[in-house]
């Protein structure tokens, strides 16, 4: 049974700069939690401490029950799979692999055994001669991850092992990796920046920004329910639009007013999220591409849950095609978006200046919209998202993350 | 020159000599070609003194022959250098090759330590090594000998030997730990994490890499210690155990000593160093740039 | 906090050389400091306290200030001298020309040889000697119709130290030139054709984009190349022997303590030649290391 239990660590360099502050996470026992989250937001430090390779400024780390704060790395019982892979560049892939039981003695015809056990799990059986390299990037990660594998550890560590491979390489390493923790059944951290991955690989997904916890769970939660603006502009791709938008009395029930148009909200949405409290106030709403469709010939004519924009611009995708459009609302400028959409790599505002907000919305791919075009866009209410502008959470009541 | 003040500076970085090329005028490139090859006659004129009157007899080193090549070339002047000196060169082998092995492998150690497995103070002792580079022996060299009599070090060479391998240790300290530093902290990171300990790191990780700053430390030490005066003159107190350099000095000094000979004696006390340049001079330059600029 | 036993035995495996480095540079320059304050004058060994008797007689030694004289005229020659030779090579270099490598070679060969060797050759280029025993550059001058060229070199009671400083020149200017080499090609060619396309003409561009970049090179060029200086031995002795007239304080102190054994000034001279390298080196070190740990 191994658990690796997070409790109130802290990373604090002799500069005062704190990488990881306060972090307590549960690993459950055989599960894949993903770390993910924006260059230097301490995700790998927090790796490191869990490996043994960073000193625990101040908290406690469990690895199996057993406090190993004080605990030298090579006695924790874990092994790491490291961004670079770290292959010994003199040793041949079967000495890579078998370095670490060779170092514990065992005999040379055992090490032989387990090293070809390990090179078949992997498809490595061919290279097993070859050194580092001779290989290819996709080789290469695929010792790093046979070294780990071949000690039988209590728990695995990735340090974004697939961040320098191309990206279709990666995408099909992404499946084998995940196939091969299932297979393994061992409890596995994986650190990332790439929110795509943490989201296909992750039994849970645990985000950081500048070291702080933003939330945790399973990536559907994560994904459906953001708790605050940095997590919401992060998680997902395209992003989700946000803009600010003012919370009305209408018919009884709530509606968001975004730009010239209101939305109604459905009244079990604006219970669930607690809107009533802000009636009458700002709010910063956000809603997926996905959740923004073109309206269809059928739907109820006059439904008022519908945006009618000029098409900015449109960029096709091959899967889907996404129409920008300006809302005529003030955009939402937040530090968490920014640090969310710095990620990735979108651009501030289009040159054409426009004082509002820019959305997009995700079309069929064969939906033949082109710029000019007037378009109908029909919200999808139910998976409207809002927040507090100030402090930039969820208007949701929070559970309190696991 | 290589005595054993080294001309090393200590920030390390890997030397970077890179051609560029560019298309310039014409005739400032003519001009520039004609400054380099007048300059290489001018660095090449006193090797060419040193072998061309080396191989004259000693009547043709006169003020009318002394800037010809030789009416006839003969090994006169070498025979008699071998007969003088062959001991001493003898001398010099018996010093430079256990002191090199010593001195690279100390080095080795060191850097190593001092680069990946740091403890508190490795950069305060580091900085302590490398003054030790820049001291005037003269200063250490009394108190030095005395000292090694004192403990009956075994004496003449073997004390010579300790000397260099001693004072050889900032520079191969140094080679070394900049070398080193070239390996990914990662590297050692996984070899930790695969248990190995710090000997295990060095022996199996590091030391099978360590291969191109073995040549460069083993070459930079080897011309050295060859070369050194200064120690030898301090420390070696009987004639026949005198290196090369010492007793090449004593006969090139004496007034009476014919030129063909000087510079056959000086040739001969140069051969092995300038064999070593000639094979192996880019190792030799990777050493002397050990310390030089920040890239 | 710290993990004993993560750096102890890396401590433990430099220890030897901690130690080592502790006794024969840091204890030993101690014990010279020591005997310069002693009375220790004649052969036999005391160990009393005589204070600053021996800085004293030193200084009002005539032979002192003539080789305090002599170090400096040979410094600044030399200094001057192998930056500008080491510039004026790198640039013809730099531009990158056919059989770089060849060049580079033989403007660094002659650090592979040593100082002695090339004494012996350096002594009959700059022979002063007249009639029978003439040799080298006033014979070279004489034929090449230029003899009011010749005069005494390093004899010449003014300037023979300048003329001490041409073999150091000639040694020191490929590694100077090597420092310089890799200056230049530090400075990224965009900068240079930015300049050119803003309208910059070549020398322009060497004025105003490339020297200032070979600052830091200059200055750790001026700190080898004056320790270096300070402590100039072989050298000396190679080509000027005892003799008083090419005498600098590291040759002083060495025939102090031999012939004359009078260890104290010996020493004093040592202490002296260590406080002015301190002063060169010290501040440099602790710029170097502090950068590296920035970096």
């Amino acid at each position: 049974m191994t658990e690796i239990v997070l409790e109130h660590l802290t990373k604090r360099y002799p500069n005062g700069f704190e990488a990881v502050k306060d972090l307590s996470l549960e690993i459950k026992d055989d599960e894949l939690l993903v770390l993910v989250g924006p260059s230097g937001c301490g995700k790998t430090t927090a790796l490191r401490m869990i490996a043994g390779l960073e000193e625990i400024s101040s908290g406690d780390l469990y690895i199996g029950g057993r406090r190993v704060n004080d605990v030298l790395e090579r006695d924790r019982d874990i092994a790491m799979v490291f961004q670079n892979y770290a292959l010994y560049p003199h040793m041949t892939v079967a000495q890579n692999i078998g370095f670490s039981l060779k170092l514990s003695g065992r005999s040379r015809q055992e090490v032989r055994q387990r090293v070809k056990e390990t090179a078949e799990l992997l498809g490595l059986e061919e290279l097993l001669d070859r050194r580092p390299k001779q290989l290819s990037g996709g080789q290469r990660q695929r010792v790093a991850m046979g070294r780990a594998i071949i000690r039988q550890p209590q728990a695995f560590l990735m340090d974004e092992p697939l961040s320098n491979l191309d990206a279709q390489l990666r995408v099909q390493m992404r499946g084998e990796i995940e196939a091969l923790q299932k297979r393994l059944g061992v409890t596995t951290v994986y650190v990332t920046h790439d929110q795509v991955e943490a989201m296909t690989m992750g039994d849970r997904i645990a985000v950081l920004r500048e070291g702080v916890l933003q939330q945790v769970g399973h990536p559907t939660d994560v994904y459906d329910r953001p708790a605050n603006l940095f997590i919401a502009g992060f998680i997902g791709s395209p992003p989700m639009n946000l803009a600010h938008a003012a919370i009305e009395s209408r018919n009884g029930g709530l509606a968001a007013r975004l730009g010239d148009a209101t939305i109604p909200i459905p009244d079990e949405v604006a219970a669930e999220q607690g809107l009533a409290e802000w009636r009458d106030r700002t709010v910063i709403l956000g809603i997926r591409p996905e959740d923004l469709h073109q309206s269809g010939a059928d739907e109820k004519a006059g439904s008022d849950a519908r945006l009618t924009p000029t098409v900015d611009r449109v960029e096709a995708l091959g899967a889907s095609l996404l129409v920008h459009f300006a809302v005529d609302a003030q955009p939402a400028r937040t530090a968490g978006i920014a640090a969310a959409t710095g990620e990735h790599g979108l651009e501030e505002v289009p040159l054409i200046g426009h004082e509002g907000a820019w959305f997009c919305a995700a079309f069929e791919p064969r939906s033949g919209v082109r710029t000019g075009n007037q378009v109908e866009i029909t919200v999808d209410a139910r998976r409207l998202h809002f927040f507090d502008p100030e402090t930039e959470a969820s208007v949701r009541p929070q559970k309190s993350a696991p | 020159m290589s005595t054993a003040t080294t001309p090393a500076p200590p920030i390390p970085t890997p030397m970077r000599l890179g051609r560029r090329r560019r298309v310039g005028r014409t005739s400032a490139r003519v001009l520039k070609l004609g400054a380099i090859v007048f300059f290489v006659v001018l660095f090449l004129t006193p090797l060419y003194i040193l072998v061309v009157t080396s191989f004259k007899e000693a009547a043709e080193t006169d003020p009318a022959h002394a800037w010809s090549l030789p009416s006839v070339w003969t090994f006169d002047a070498w025979r008699q250098a071998w007969t003088l000196l062959s001991p001493n060169l003898t001398n010099t082998f018996k010093l430079v090759i256990p002191a090199t092995v010593i001195s690279t492998v100390l080095g080795s150690l060191n850097g190593f330590v001092l680069s990946k497995w740091r403890f508190p103070g490795s950069d305060i002792v580091f900085t302590l090594f490398l003054f030790g580079m820049f001291i005037p022996y003269q200063a250490v060299m009394i108190p030095l000998t005395t000292l090694l009599a004192d403990i009956h070090f075994p004496d003449q060479i073997p004390r010579l030997a300790f000397a260099h391998i001693v004072y050889g240790i900032p520079i191969t300290t140094l080679i070394f730990r900049s070398y080193y530093a070239t390996i990914p902290e990662e590297l050692m990171e996984a070899a930790r994490m695969d248990r190995a300990g710090m000997l295990r790191s060095y022996w199996s990780v590091v030391l099978p890499i360590s291969a191109p700053a073995f040549v460069v430390t083993a070459i930079w030490q080897f011309t050295s210690i060859w070369n050194d005066f200064l120690f030898a003159v301090f420390i070696i107190s009987d004639p026949a155990k005198w290196p090369i350099t010492v007793a090449v000095n004593n006969t090139a000094g004496s007034l009476v000593t014919p030129y063909n000979l000087q510079m056959s004696a000086a040739l001969l006390a140069s051969l092995p160093t300038l064999v070593v340049y000639i094979l192996l001079g880019r190792y030799f330059m990777r050493g002397l740039m050990a310390g030089a600029l920040k890239g | 906090m710290r993990n004993v036993r993560r750096w102890g035995p890396g401590l433990l495996l430099v220890s030897p050389s901690i130690v080592l480095i502790a006794v024969f540079v840091y204890g030993l320059i101690g014990w010279n400091v020591k005997v310069s304050l002693s009375d220790w004058r004649q052969a036999e060994q005391t160990t009393g306290w005589a204070g600053l008797a021996a800085y004293r007689d030193l200084n009002s030694d005539p032979a002192w200030d003539e080789s305090v004289h002599h170090i400096l005229v040979f410094t600044g020659t030399f200094i001057v001298g192998a930056l500008l030779f080491g510039l004026l090579l790198a640039f013809l270099l730099e531009k990158g020309v056919r059989g770089e490598g060849f060049f580079r070679s033989v403007y660094i060969f002659p650090l592979a040889v040593s100082f002695i060797a090339a004494g012996v050759v350096w002594r009959w280029l700059m022979n002063p000697a007249p009639g029978d025993r003439a040799s080298g550059l006033n014979v070279a001058f004489d034929k090449l119709g230029v003899g009011f060229l010749a005069n005494d070199w390093y004899l010449d009671q003014e300037w023979g130290m300048a003329a001490m400083a041409m073999p150091a020149i000639w040694a020191l200017s490929g590694y100077i030139m090597a420092l310089y080499l890799a200056g230049f090609r530090g400075v990224p060619e965009e900068l240079r054709e930015a300049a050119r396309m803003d309208g910059a003409s070549e020398w322009r561009v060497y004025r105003h984009v490339v020297f200032p970049h070979l600052r830091p090179v200059t200055l750790s060029a001026l700190i080898i190349l004056g320790h270096i200086s300070i402590k100039v031995f072989d050298l000396v002795v190679a080509i000027g022997g005892k003799q008083l007239i090419t005498q600098t304080p590291a040759v002083y102190m060495w025939i102090l303590i031999y012939d004359a054994h009078d260890y104290a000034m010996g020493a004093a001279i040592a202490t002296l030649l260590l406080i002015g390298i301190s002063v060169l080196i010290i501040p440099y070190l602790v710029y170097t290391v502090r950068s590296e740990q920035r970096a």
